[in-house]
């Protein structure tokens, strides 16, 4: 018997049992493939917001992302200058700290000898532009130790009388200076006592246990969470000009997608439309050519490029990079959606003494929303993410980079070290105009073979 | 219509096509034709261009560096694409179904090829770091290896022994039958999280697994390590797409062929083999030409490696262009840039045209 002929003697029962369980296993499959993607992502972002994105064992649980120092940064971003959400020690900033120490109860507590290091933020550039310190602005502070508490410890069953005790520090700000970004702190104690509890978990631990730091005591909630996100926009600074290179790479990409969108949507619609519609010299060779040069790698054609855009004084400018590209996908996909709409209505135009011109602009653009979406959201897609060309056409100043270029600068600056709390969440970041894209348009790129397809 | 009307669509035409003819014309066709130029010339592009004849090309074929180069870059289109086709098939096929709530996860799927490549590959650097996460998830598998083997040995057990009571029962069951492979994973997870719990088949390891992935010169296969973790990365982000073009194409198979297809016999594998395979002709042209195209062409992930990996483990076709171009610290050599580049350029279009005459005649064969 043949193996269809045994199917069809299987009852049905079985058959509906084998459909559901097709469709988990389907569904198991798509959730897998979702989980080991979004999951990547999921965990570099987590990454982004460590102070050591390369901690060993990997901790989903750690200090940014519990929500107790959310509220307790709040209170000293608002204590130190009335910023809960991006902190800071400015004028009238009063800030209090407490640290509990213990040991055993035979051992006699000592209070911890408490500095405010004038320590430069970072590795980056701008530990070389960095004038303002806390500890030049801070008045006074007081150390208040409260009373011994004793508790018991137990170790195998053996009891040991412990003892522990609160100390409270206040800082105030001296009126006059200007506000201040961060306030680092060291406790330093014997060894023979612990550091058990602080306001804010320490950043590190050094010398063995004896002393520990903070990297910053007044980081408001969102100064303490998104921590690196402000390091990477205040770190990569211009030396000359003192302004964030990151925040000048975020303009330049602004300005070459914009460029660039406006440039497609030009030659996009209007050759587009002469391909689709209009019979005229060439017109099967310029498609043919068309073909062919979306099929040439770029790296084949950027030497004469360079020196094209080199001759007419173009170079390290966001000019040039919007010139350059070759929309050839976007026309192909405007030739193909004027195809698909009917004939008669432009004719009917151009019957009745419309010019090209004019039926073109006021009729068939005007019915060619969708495509004009598509169109100019992989213009900006492209533009915004596009790497090749602004690192051939764009070599310096560091401020007249892009966003993709300027994530490799940082990438080769912190390179050795790798100070991947600063790349990772310059990669992060670079990437929200996107996003908001994505969300707001999904369906349009979701849906567009040829838009997923041409991705660089 | 009359002549003046043909003329004035001609014109039209013309006027219309130009823009974008000047911008084609300009930077591509008198681009290609001067790279073509300066295959033949010595330039630094500063001294004027001195003619050279073939000599650039003699000098690629005795640069070790190119060798490796053609060699990566040949290795890595066929390996990625290869891989990222097959994955994608072989996923689509198991998943094609009619569900609800696929556009959550196409958004899902499609979210990874929106992003940068800087910041994909930035993201994926740091995956790979030797303390990264791909090296702390080879320690956990090495230290759940004994689990895990188990567990696959338990599933096949399972499943083999449903089948035979079926068969000694003389009910009808395939060996693959989801129903009772989803039995078998179930009780093999619940024996897998049970012998978890008693530290069965785990081990510790003696030290971190500290795999250097990209500092290093290591050769695995016809690829250096370095460019490995490039590969991972590149089918990270296509395969998902991928995928959902050969489930829209494989739903688009009308169901009647596979009925007249079981009517007449065909086992599972002949119904693929003749029906199914044939009729994904088309999407897999599709995504086997934009797969060649995009691997020939990689280059952003290689840039951004920077400094961390020696020039020898990472180079391409592309970036052997850039690198003679404006190689850092010397004097451009766009002679050897654009022969190598036109190499590229020839590579890329036989590629497409030898897919092009296999699937052709695939298509004529059935």
């Amino acid at each position: 018997m043949t193996e269809s002929a045994l199917e069809s003697r299987v009852e049905q029962a079985a058959v509906r049992r084998r459909q559901a369980a097709s469709l988990i296993i389907l569904y198991g499959i798509l959730l897998a493939v979702a989980t080991v993607l979004m999951g990547t992502f999921m965990f570099a972002l987590l990454a982004s917001l460590k102070r050591d994105p390369l901690e060993q064992p990997f901790r989903l649980a750690f200090e940014q992302i519990h929500p107790a120092n959310w509220v307790v940064a709040w209170r000293l971003g608002r204590q130190g200058s009335g910023d809960a959400f991006w902190g800071g020690f400015g004028p009238s900033g009063d800030v209090t700290f407490e640290l509990t120490y213990a040991a055993p109860a035979d051992v006699e507590l000592v209070e911890p000898a408490i500095e405010v290091p004038r320590r430069r933020p970072g590795t980056g550039m701008a530990a070389a532009v960095y004038r303002d310190f806390a500890a030049d602005h801070i008045v006074d502070w007081t150390i208040e130790h409260a009373a011994l508490e004793p508790f018991e410890v137990e170790v195998d069953g053996v009891v040991t009388p412990w003892q522990r005790a609160t100390w409270t520090i206040r800082f105030r700000h001296d009126n006059e200076g200007p506000r201040i970004e961060r306030v680092p702190l060291t406790a330093e104690a014997p060894l023979s006592q612990t550091l058990v509890d602080a306001t804010l978990p320490p950043t590190r631990i050094e010398r063995r246990g004896r002393v520990a730091s903070w990297e910053n005591i007044t980081p408001g909630s969102l100064g303490y969470v998104f921590n690196n996100y402000r390091r990477v926009i205040k770190e990569s600074v211009d030396l000359n000009t003192g302004n964030s290179l990151f925040v000048s790479w975020f303009k330049n990409s602004f300005f070459i997608a914009a460029g660039r969108v406006i440039l497609t949507l030009v030659f996009a619609t209007m050759a587009g439309y002469a391909l689709a519609r209009l019979r005229f010299p060439g017109n099967r060779a310029l498609f043919m050519l068309l073909l062919v040069s979306m099929m040439i790698p770029v790296q084949v054609t950027f030497i004469s490029n360079y020196l094209v855009i080199r001759d007419i004084n173009l170079l390290n400018t966001p000019w040039a990079v919007i010139m350059v590209t070759i929309v050839s996908a976007q026309v192909l996909i405007m030739k193909q959606f004027f195809q698909s709409i009917p004939k008669e209505i432009e004719e009917a135009a151009l019957m009745d003494g419309a010019g090209y011109w004019t039926t073109f602009y006021r009729i068939v653009l005007p019915m060619s929303r969708p495509a004009l979406v598509t169109v100019t959201i992989m213009a900006f897609q492209g533009a915004w993410n596009d790497f090749f060309w602004p690192l051939v056409l764009i070599n310096s100043p560091a401020s007249a980079f892009t966003l993709p270029v300027g994530l490799l600068s940082l990438r080769n600056a912190y390179g050795g070290a790798g100070d991947w709390s600063l790349i990772l969440a310059g990669a992060f970041m670079s990437t929200v105009p996107v996003l908001i894209m994505f969300m707001l348009f999904q369906r349009y790129i979701v849906d567009n073979p040829i838009a997923s397809g041409s991705k660089e | 219509m009359n002549q003046s009307m043909l003329r004035q669509e001609r014109t039209a035409g013309l006027m219309f096509a130009l823009p974008f003819c000047v911008s084609l014309f300009v930077f591509f066709v008198y681009a290609l034709v001067r790279t073509v130029l300066f295959s033949f010339q010595t330039y630094d592009l500063f001294s004027t261009p001195e003619w050279v004849g073939v000599a650039n090309y003699i000098a690629l074929l005795t640069d070790p560096l190119f060798a490796l180069a053609l060699k990566h870059s040949l290795a890595f289109a066929v390996v990625v694409t290869t891989l990222q086709t097959g994955l994608a098939l072989l996923l689509a096929l198991a998943a094609n179904q009619k569900i609800k709530g696929r556009g959550a996860f196409r958004t899902i799927f499609y979210f990874p090829s929106i992003l940068s490549s800087a910041a994909m590959t930035l993201i994926f650097l740091w995956l790979f770091q030797r303390q990264g996460l791909i090296n702390q998830g080879l320690g956990w598998l090495s230290a759940h290896g004994g689990l895990i083997v188990t567990g696959g040995l338990l599933f096949f057990a399972l499943q083999t022994l449903q089948f035979l009571w079926k068969r000694r029962k003389y009910t009808w069951m395939r060996w693959g039958d989801p129903f009772n492979g989803l039995v078998s994973f179930a009780v093999t997870v619940v024996v897998m999280v049970i012998m978890a719990g008693y530290g069965i088949g785990v081990r510790a390891l003696e030290q971190p697994v500290a795999i250097t992935w990209l500092n290093t010169r290591e050769v695995w296969g016809p690829l250096p390590r370095t460019i490995w973790a490039i590969v991972a990365m590149n089918i990270f982000t296509t395969v998902p797409t991928l995928m959902l073009l050969y489930l829209a194409g494989l739903q688009s198979i009308p169901e009647s062929l596979y009925e007249a297809a079981r009517i007449e016999g065909a086992s599972r594998w002949q119904q693929l083999r003749h029906v199914t395979w044939p009729r994904l002709m088309p999407v897999s042209f599709t995504v086997v030409t934009l797969g060649i195209i995009g691997t020939l062409q990689m280059f952003d992930q290689v840039a951004l490696l920077g400094d961390a990996a020696p020039l020898e483990s990472k180079v391409t076709l592309a970036y052997f262009t850039y690198h003679n171009a404006f190689p850092p610290g010397g004097s451009p050599r766009i002679g050897m840039a654009s022969a190598a580049a036109l190499v590229l350029a020839t590579l890329t279009l036989i590629l497409v045209l030898i897919q092009r005459a296999v699937g052709v005649s695939e298509t004529t064969n059935d």
